[in-house]
């Protein structure tokens, strides 16, 4: 049985930890740097080690500094939370060999779902719908004539060893494909070191669909429905909801089978979370995540499960409390609120001077700051999560807009303003919108 | 049983600031105090401008040190640390003043030492990290006890510098 966990994360999501954690009665730890001393989580945590200076590599992300914080306090098992070292396959391995308890799901899970080509593969395997695609790079122009074509238009030329959105060139038509080509492969090259570009099908507006899955080690895997993630800036999700407006049943037992048909095929334990592109009817697979994610809480406002203390329960060995029966109830909206300018979106750290949360009925808070927290420059922009949950859609949004207008945060900009704009748009109010949504939104502004 | 009285916190206070305790935690039916003692540099390294204690109810945000309080440095007394240049650890681990369990300590208070000495030993993952001081001086104070966990930055030795 867990008795102490080390929480190896900080802010909101590490204080989300160890409250699941005390109402379990497990005790806990909180790592922190130098700059988290008085952060919220620390206080709450029944021990605290400083670990590092205010850099992440120094502190969050230094793994001996985290194995020696866990001997020392006797912590048997550890929480990553999101980001950091969450998906480090060999961080959860270090941790095995230090008897320590990770609560995620396996290295060799991590580490195969978090090579792309890996990852996909496996899903083609698992007989999940993926994007067609060239079979990885693609040697010369002509060879990418013809995969463009087999696929049909329009494609995206990316770059094997890249990310982040570099080394990415999307090409409408034939026409382009020559000069598309070239600059992919130049990017590429200068970017990554490596000029080998492979060919993806390009979706024009499709909806951010993924799934939130749990698996026990009694061989129990199931799936609690989608949340629709379309919302998003630059890759960065801002809106999360549950369920998806674009969802119907027939839509969501494919793409439910498809996720827990991956997850069987890799014999996956503990949270994840199974990202979809979705068009229309059709779904493909994106990518996994093998972790707790940032927007966990609007599932579980639809479902009702505590996915964090269902996270520890697998890890001690139990069983799953909720079957595939478990119900998607009502309707779930997440605002993250960063501490950023609402138009530049400028990262804006400092000091805050005065914090009021929201409360009444169907709205939740996931914050980690309070008044006269100094929001530091060294870790992302997130201070606050803000869940509201109705009856259904409409409730929802009215709770939404309630909610943000008496959510007092001052001393540092934030993304509130942004959120109230996006409640206002009548595509938004309709639930009428891809992942183009917030490209569009600013353009009109 | 009552939780203890006002007279009995200022007393609680004055008992940690005479014998350089660092931080004194009493719980008792479902109430918490606690009393910290004066931090010294590494505190001041951190944000000089501290937070109000916005503490969000019922009880005050507190928290146990990783470390258990430890008692004044057994006979290396306390002395004002003002003009001293206080070594902190760049770890987190276990300190050992010794190599090895038989042997003598590396360093004691009143030892003269220079730069690139070991001073200690702060053991972690099984691996023994020596800690070798930067500076020349003379040894006024060993803040913790043999086997004692300790965190990042905390304090290691006091050094009179030469």
């Amino acid at each position: 049985m867990i008795s102490k966990v080390l929480v190896a994360n900080r802010g909101e999501i590490a204080l989300r930890i160890i409250l699941a954690c005390k109402e379990m009665g497990i005790r806990t730890v909180a790592v922190h740097s130098v700059t988290d001393s008085e952060s919220l989580h620390v206080r709450y945590a029944d021990e605290e080690v400083c670990i590092g200076p205010a850099a992440s590599r120094q502190s969050y992300l230094n793994i001996s500094s985290i194995v020696a914080a866990a001997e020392i306090t006797g912590a048997d098992a550890l929480h990553p939370g999101y980001g950091f070292l969450a998906e480090n396959a060999g961080f959860a391995e270090i941790l095995g060999e230090c008897n320590i308890r990770f609560i995620g799901p396996t290295p060799e899970a991590i580490r195969l779902m978090g090579d792309k080509a890996k990852a996909r593969s496996t899903a083609v395997e698992a007989g999940v719908p993926v994007l067609p695609g060239s079979d990885g790079p693609v040697r010369t122009h002509a060879e990418a004539l013809e995969v463009a074509q087999s696929i049909g238009f329009p494609i995206i030329l990316k770059a094997s060893a890249g990310g982040g959105g570099r080394g990415m060139r999307i090409c409408m038509n034939a026409d382009q494909l020559q000069s598309a080509w070239e600059t992919a492969r130049n990017e590429a090259e200068r970017a990554f070191g490596v000029a080998d570009v492979y060919i993806e099908k390009y979706l024009l507006a499709p909806r951010h669909i993924e799934f939130q899955v749990l698996g026990d080690h009694h061989g129990n895997i199931i799936h609690l429905g989608e949340r629709d993630c379309s919302i998003q800036r630059r890759h960065q999700k801002m809106i999360e909801e549950s369920p998806s407006p674009a969802m119907n049943e027939g839509l969501r037992k494919r793409m439910g089978d498809a996720a827990i048909q991956l997850c069987r095929h890799v014999n996956y334990t503990n949270a994840g979370t199974i990202e979809f592109l979705v068009e229309g009817d059709e779904f493909y697979f994106m990518e996994m995540n093998t972790r707790i994610q940032v927007e966990h809480p609007v599932t579980e406002a639809v479902t009702s499960v505590d996915l964090v203390k269902e996270q520890i329960r697998i890890a001690n060995g139990e069983k799953l409390s909720v079957g595939q029966d478990v119900q998607l109830r009502g309707h779930a909206i997440e605002f993250r609120i960063n501490a950023e300018d609402p138009v530049t979106f400028a990262p804006n750290p400092g000091k805050i001077t005065a914090f009021h949360a929201p409360g009444g009925p169907g709205v939740r808070i996931d914050s980690a700051v309070y008044a006269g927290w100094v929001v530091p420059p060294h870790y992302d922009s997130l201070i606050a999560k803000l869940i509201v949950y109705g009856g259904d859609r409409a409730e929802a949004l009215a709770r939404g807009r309630r909610a943000l207008e008496l959510f007092t945060i001052e001393g540092v900009k934030t993304s509130i303003p942004l959120h109230l704009a996006i409640l206002d748009d009548p595509r938004f109010q309709k639930g009428e919108f891809s992942t183009k949504f917030m490209d569009d939104f600013l353009k009109r502004k | 049983m009552a939780f203890l009285t006002f007279k009995e916190i200022l007393e609680l206070i004055d008992r940690v600031a005479e014998r350089g305790i660092s931080a004194v935690e009493v719980e008792s039916a479902g109430m918490k105090v606690r009393v910290e003692g004066k931090r010294g540099e590494v505190a001041a390294a951190r944000s000089v401008d501290l937070p109000s204690n916005a503490a969000p109810a019922p009880a005050p945000a507190l928290q146990s040190p990783a470390a258990p309080a430890p008692a004044a440095p057994a006979a290396e007394e306390a002395e004002s640390e003002e003009g001293l240049h206080v070594i902190t650890s760049p770890i987190v681990g276990t300190f050992y003043r010794t190599p090895n369990p038989e042997a003598e300590p590396f360093v004691s208070v009143g030892s003269q030492i220079s730069k690139g000495q070991v001073l200690c030993i702060v053991e972690a993952m099984k691996l023994m990290n020596e800690i070798e001081a930067e500076v020349e001086g003379v040894i006024t104070r060993i803040y913790p006890q043999n086997g004692q966990p300790i965190e990042y930055g905390e304090k290691l030795f006091a050094v009179r510098l030469s």
